[in-house]
């Protein structure tokens, strides 16, 4: 019983300690998304324009090492 | 008697004035042809409305331009590819199937369970029969 007890006081003590890291984490995660899609909002054609970049060197690697 | 004088290309003039002439209108198509592509271009690219596009959905149409640049630069017939390929295809699989197999399960667990109950309803039944007799 003890044991258990002690196991269940741990794992809520950890949990208590992890959650506000996790909500930390969480908040920064959507304004980081939503930072993103205001960016690629607000310049639409040099967005594109790099993705097609990137995605054109990433071909290039590909195709170099097959 | 003096030299007649000879053009360098050894046409007579009238007949350098009519190619001049059909140049001219080969130019005048030409450059025609070149207004009405760019117009259609013009079209093409409004009626697509990028801008549009992009605001209503950001990362699929990154994912959209980084999947075409891949494509030109010649990734497409390559072993990552084939493997990006092949994950898709499994995971696809996967998820596709397991509905169809759960509700096979249901129906099969769900058909026996309904086999169980016309038999025990119809004992159920003659014991009546029996009873009432």
């Amino acid at each position: 019983m003890e044991m258990t007890e002690r196991i269940e006081e741990t794992a809520r003590e950890l949990g208590e300690r992890v959650r506000p890291q996790i909500e930390n984490a969480k908040q920064r995660l959507s304004s980081m998304n939503d930072s993103m899609t205001d960016y690629i909002k607000e310049n639409p054609g040099k967005c594109l324009v790099g993705a097609l970049a990137v995605g054109y060197l990433i071909g290039k690697l590909a195709s170099r090492r097959g | 008697m003096e030299p007649r004088e000879t053009p360098r290309n050894g046409r007579s003039t009238a007949d350098n004035g009519n190619a001049n002439a059909t140049l001219g209108k080969r130019v005048d198509q030409v450059s025609q042809t070149a207004e009405q592509a760019w117009s259609k271009t013009r079209d093409a690219i409004s009626s697509v409305d990028i801008n549009g596009r992009v605001r209503r959905n950001p990362y699929g149409s990154m994912a959209a331009a980084v999947g075409i640049g891949y494509v030109l630069g010649g990734g497409i017939f390559t072993p990552l590819t084939a493997r990006i390929v092949g994950l898709g295809l499994r995971l696809g699989m996967r998820l596709a199937l397991l509905p169809l197999l759960k509700q096979e399960l249901f129906e099969l667990a769900e058909g026996l369970d309904g086999g169980e109950v016309s038999e025990s309803s119809k004992t159920r039944r003659v014991n009546k029969a029996t009873t009432t007799e």
